[in-house]
């Protein structure tokens, strides 16, 4: 059996052959990010523990379509993506809700005028994050937190890499300009 | 005029800071970008913005998301799963009809909450002072092709 950093296959092939603990293990792998991702979406860390649970649940019952080419995080994020942007029509929720945990600091920072000036950053990173478009926002999560490359956010998001290069520079110009328009 | 002249585009930096360019066109563009004083802050501004990225904190679920997958997967597969089946179910002691209906009214009353949970709404910060992302006005991005063109390196 793989250790718990090893790769997905193996887990994915015994959940698709109905192995529910061999799921839960893909999900206790992926969850945080999951999270995280659902959570920059949408702002709420409610709507964001709920849908983090449809994805999985979704990608449950998507399994049998899984090819092993497919890499199982890309994978899974595609159909976290398409739960969101359901969710975002759904409730029209296009208001980012500035996220409940963002204001905590790392107790090891020892500099309190830093820290001020990083917690400033922080705010004004989100509030102005949350003025994005949908597709900018997605884009440049994926990029800037979830590190993905060009390739897999075009398999994400079922765009070519061509694609994935012009959509990430207009996101960086647009949340640049949001930047701009929000200086007094 | 070479290649290596002409002024970059907006995507190409981008492409740069996030290290998706291949030689030749990434050394062609970093050594452009030293030169020329239009591209030059707009790299400066991209890379700015991926540090802001840094600085966010990381957040998480505070919940075993996996058990609370398997068990709503346990309720929706149902017998699926045969060794698994939820006792408390006591599916012998209501008819199946009665059964489908109590699943459906708590799907109904799982979604309705879902929903409910979509409208709060948050007071956003002041407006805060940042100095970032200034040096190049908005949708100015490599404006000037020709005077950067004709910058000449
Ligand atoms: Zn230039």
């Amino acid at each position: 059996m793989l250790g718990s950093d090893g790769p997905d296959d193996d887990w994915v092939r015994r959940a698709q052959a109905g192995d529910r603990e061999a799921f839960s293990e893909l999900v206790r792998r992926h969850q945080d990010r999951v999270f995280r991702y659902l959570l920059r979406m949408l702002g709420s860390h409610e709507d964001a523990l709920e849908l983090t649970q449809d994805a999985f649940i979704k990608a449950w019952q998507a399994l049998p379509q899984w090819q092993p080419e497919a890499q199982f995080r890309t994978w899974l994020f595609r159909i976290a993506n398409n739960t969101a942007l359901d969710a975002l029509r759904r409730r029209k929720l296009v208001e980012f809700v500035p996220l409940e945990n963002s204001f905590d600091t790392p107790s090891s920072e020892p500099d309190p005028e830093r820290q001020a000036q990083a917690t400033q950053e922080v705010r004004q990173l989100e509030a102005n994050m949350k003025k994005l478009a949908p597709e900018h926002r997605q884009i440049l999560l994926l990029r800037e937190v979830e590190e993905m490359t060009y390739e897999e956010i075009g398999r994400v998001l079922s765009l070519s890499e061509g694609t994935v290069k012009s959509r990430l520079a207009r996101a960086r110009a647009a949340l640049i300009e949001i930047y701009a328009r929000s200086r007094p | 005029m070479s290649p290596e002249e002409k002024c970059p585009r907006s995507e190409a930096l981008s492409a740069l800071v996030d290290n998706e360019l291949l030689e030749p066109d990434r050394g062609a563009l970093a050594t452009h970008v030293t030169g020329c004083p239009i591209c030059a802050p707009v790299l400066a501004e991209f890379k700015q913005l991926r540090d802001s990225f840094v600085a966010l904190p990381e957040v998480a679920a505070g919940v075993d998301i996996a058990s609370l997958v398997d068990r709503r997967i346990a309720a929706i597969a149902g017998i699926a799963k045969p060794q698994s089946r939820p006792q408390r179910w006591r599916w012998w002691q209501v008819g199946p009809a009665a059964l489908g209906g109590a699943l459906s009214l708590s799907l109904g009353v799982y979604l309705g909450s879902a929903l409910m949970l979509g409208s709060q709404v948050t007071a956003q910060p002041a407006a805060l002072q940042m100095a970032a992302f200034t040096a190049i006005p908005p949708g100015a991005l490599c404006p000037v092709l020709q005077a950067c063109n004709s910058m000449g390196h």
